[in-house]
């Protein structure tokens, strides 16, 4: 194959994956046919913290055949970082031929450290580091709270002018799923993301991405690869400038595999060919170009500058970890205090099982048509931030709705069957406090929990003056927060939902025989 | 042109200026004559929608009596719910593609049908069956799901609820028809034309707070009324409402009433309610406040009721 073809294939795979990845993100009308979903669950980290260990062995035996093509075409934060490494060039031909990217030595300490700090934690049960890490998520994150906002922005506008003529074809969107926190941590990581993709190509990828690292150690040993014709080399250097990895060192020939992302720039640049992606079984890697760790010594100046690199990385990548934003409430709050438990969305089964599947990727929460699914801030632990959970201040979960169980790529949220229904899963029990009522505290009608109710748990009983009062049944309740939403008792509402850690089945509402005539012979006036 | 006919025409046109025609109109139309051809009420049983609207409106003087050639049309059917047209939550499609051809055929400009939902207002607008019959007979079916499509109107009628957003569809139309489904009501005790108001404006939450009954008659008063309340009583929700919980609570009364008189068309609605669960008008406590505001009269023995069994 020509190389420029391949080079031309890699670029075609990865905009046919790029694209509907993030039109699925964006699409807030639900137009897009939700087996696109599919796509998200050929990611890694989702799939390996799903178990699909069909998923996982064919990346494994993808990356063992042919180097990291993950990373090229099906990592969606892989393909945002080349576009973002592309700008630098556009309109500007020179600069390509200038010194672009130079060879860099393996920052191998700290990507190996981190990768075995994310496997350790993840047996442990903790997901935190792998989350702030995971690209896929990452890269879900950054389009919910940056890219959506921007295109609900643009159909506003274009409502906005279609109204004044009196067209009715679009509707206004008013976001409520984007939080401070989600917003200024997807900001962060995306700033990161960017400027380490302007500089310095796929350095993200293979220092700090824990399945960047992960691939890497085993694309060492992959049949396909990248190497170099010393016969034919004329020494250019042209492939080492154009490497995003940094991973062609042109004046010894070495590639290296761990890191290279086999985008097949470095090919369609030589014209020589001297360098080439061929059948190359190799069962050592190839002898690796000098390390970073292991020249620290001889070279003090050099030492140096390593030491400080790896400081800056290593700080930036904790300061990913733990993004230190502030979690100002900008609302007031309207449920009690002592609620202190997210309520998981209907499907996740338990908090603790949520907790474990949920990579933060926001999926559902872009996907929601009550947009009551909503990233958390730390309120609940470390090991919930930027998990969604339902939030009942301006909507609730609709009856017959399970599309974030649809939509979610690694079965955080599983889909319902005929025997285990929305219907009847109760993620939470509302609570009444009569202290805070209308009825009883300005004897007026009132009744909006009731009206609400799907399953009429909810209902209410005669209370004085002909008034009526809301009573509560907890086992026909299912937590849809259908009561809680129109509440309108302020500042605390009467009745909120309390989360169930773990959800319970709720009875399904009888059907009463009536008694009653249902049909009339008169008018009756 | 003479001095002398300039200051003629100026008479002229002074007189023309001065004279009212609207008043000439209303006394054209008080005429008493005119009353006792066209009833304060209109009850129709026994009949599919869209063939009781058509009597009712051919008894009222035909629908051209009220949408004249080139007016914008709102109709406001209650379509608050995610339910299917057999269990009444929601006003009956079928005698609201009805409403919108007799408009069209009036020669209506335009037809704009919307409701501030409770359920999400896509599925609900979806499974009422009224966006596909609204798409149908070529009426719009607009969004009410956000607040900018809301502008702010003064009620100085109003006891507890001083001005209220309606919306804009609602504000610039030029008549409006008022198209409630009978319904109990959990909170409210019933849900008729007046309780139908409260999906045309945004924030409900208020009249929750603030004597929910004297708010439903305050947003009555705002001064642009519907042309006519139809209320249909096709099939009624019994119990459970305003939602229901199966078709079990719906019984089928195969009936419409339609009348201006917004107080009347609820206590008509409310007697022939009583006759499938027992409802006193005295509980549903807007009727009364709504007497009380002048919008129309509980006492509906002494209005000309014309009554149709079909």
């Amino acid at each position: 194959m020509k190389p420029i073809l391949l080079k031309f294939c890699r670029i075609c795979i990865a905009l046919c994956f790029f694209i509907p990845f993030v039109l699925f993100f964006c699409d807030f009308a639900g137009i897009l046919p939700k087996k696109i979903q599919l796509l998200m669950s050929v990611q890694l980290t989702p799939a390996i913290l799903s178990g699909s260990l069909v998923t996982i062995a064919l990346l494994l035996i993808l990356t063992l055949l042919f180097g990291r093509i993950y990373c090229a075409v099906l990592c969606p934060l892989g393909v945002l970082q080349d576009i973002i490494a592309r700008i630098r060039t556009i309109g500007n031909r020179k600069q390509v031929k200038k010194r672009r990217y130079r060879y860099s030595r393996p920052q191998n300490v700290l990507r190996y450290l981190l990768l075995g700090l994310c496997i350790v934690l993840l047996l442990f049960g903790i997901l935190v580091p792998v989350l702030m890490l995971d690209p896929y998520s990452n890269f879900g994150r950054i389009t919910t709270n940056l890219f959506r906002p921007v295109v609900i922005f643009g159909n506003n506008l274009l409502n906005e002018l279609a109204t004044k003529a009196g067209n009715y074809s679009f509707y206004h969107v008013t976001i409520y799923t984007v939080t401070a926190v989600s917003f200024l941590s997807a900001l962060f990581v995306f700033l990161v993301v960017a400027i380490m993709a302007l500089f310095r190509g796929r350095l993200f990828c293979n220092t700090i991405c824990p399945a960047g690292s992960l691939l890497g150690l085993v694309s060492r040993y992959s049949l396909f690869r990248i190497t170099v014709d010393h016969d034919r080399c004329n020494n250019c250097h042209l492939c080492e400038r154009v490497c995003k990895s940094q991973c062609i060192d042109s004046k010894s020939g070495a590639v290296d595999g761990s890191r290279c992302v086999t985008c097949f720039n470095c090919l369609s640049r030589c014209s020589h060919r001297a360098i080439d992606y061929r059948f190359t079984p190799r069962l050592k890697p190839q002898p690796a170009p000098p390390s970073g760790t292991q020249n620290l010594s001889s070279d003090k100046a050099q030492s140096l500058q390593q030491g400080r690199r790896t400081f800056l990385l290593t700080g930036a990548t904790i300061a990913m970890a733990i993004p230190a934003i502030p979690t100002t409430a900008l609302t007031k709050s309207t449920i009690d205090d002592s609620k202190l438990k997210p309520i998981t969305p209907p499907g996740s089964k338990s908090l603790l099982r949520f907790k474990e599947k949920c990579t933060g990727c926001h999926l559902c929460v872009t996907h929601c048509p009550q947009q009551i699914l909503k990233p958390a801030d730390f309120a609940f632990g470390f090991d919930y931030f930027l998990k969604p959970h339902l939030v009942y201040d301006h909507a609730y979960c609709n009856y017959e709705c399970t599309v974030c169980s649809e939509v979610c790529p690694n079965g955080a949220i599983v889909p319902f069957t005929e025997s285990d229904t929305k219907q009847t899963t109760q993620v939470g029990v509302a609570k009444f406090t009569a202290e805070r009522c209308v009825v009883p505290n300005r004897s007026t009608d009132c009744g909006a929990c009731s009206e609400h109710c799907p399953t009429q748990a909810v209902h209410m009983i005669p209370y004085r003056d002909g008034l009526r009062i809301p009573q509560v049944t907890p086992e026909l309740c299912i937590g849809c927060g259908g009561c809680e939403y129109i509440c309108p008792v302020r500042p605390l509402k009467a009745i909120n939902v309390v989360a169930n850690e773990v959800h319970q089945a709720a009875h399904l509402p009888t059907e009463e025989e009536t008694e009653q005539p249902t049909e009339i012979e008169d008018f009756g006036f | 042109m003479k001095r002398r006919d300039f200051f003629r025409l100026g008479a002229a046109a002074a007189v023309t200026a001065t004279l009212d025609f609207d008043q000439l109109q209303a006394a054209l139309t008080s005429n008493k004559m005119v009353v006792e051809a066209i009833p304060d009420m209109v009850a129709v049983m026994g009949g599919e929608p869209a063939v009781m609207l058509d009597e009712a409106l051919k008894t009222l003087g035909g629908i051209s009596k009220f949408v004249k050639k080139g007016q914008t049309v709102v109709i406001k059917p209650n379509i608050g719910w995610d339910k299917k047209p057999d269990f009444a939550a929601n006003t009956n499609p079928e005698l609201v593609g009805a409403l919108v051809k007799q408009c069209l055929a009036a020669g209506a400009k335009k037809v704009t049908i919307f409701d501030h939902t409770c359920d999400n207002w896509q599925k609900c607008y979806a499974s009422s069956g009224i966006e596909k019959i609204a798409k149908e007979s070529g009426a719009s079916i607009v969004p009410a799901n956000d607040e900018v499509y809301y502008k702010s109107v003064s009620l100085p009628q109003g006891v507890k609820l001083k001005s209220a957003k309606i919306h804009q569809a609602l504000l610039e139309a030029d008549v409006w028809f008022n198209v409630p489904v009978l319904k109990n009501h959990g909170g409210a005790k019933m849900s008729i034309a007046m309780k139908n108001y409260m999906g045309i404006v945004w924030d409900r939450g208020f009249f929750h707070d603030n004597d929910l009954q004297q708010c439903i008659a305050d947003i009555c008063t705002w001064n642009k009324k519907p042309a006519l309340n139809i209320v249909d009583a096709y099939r009624c929700m019994r119990k459970h409402g305003p939602q229901g919980r199966s078709i079990s609570d719906t019984s089928l009364l195969k009936s419409l009433i339609v009348s201006p008189d917004i107080v009347a068309s609820d206590v008509a609605s409310i007697k022939l309610f009583n006759q499938v669960e027992k409802m006193d008008v005295g509980e549903v406590g807007c009727v009364a406040h709504g007497e009380r505001l002048k919008l129309g009269t509980q006492d509906i023995d002494k209005l000309s009721i014309k009554r149709i069994k079909i």
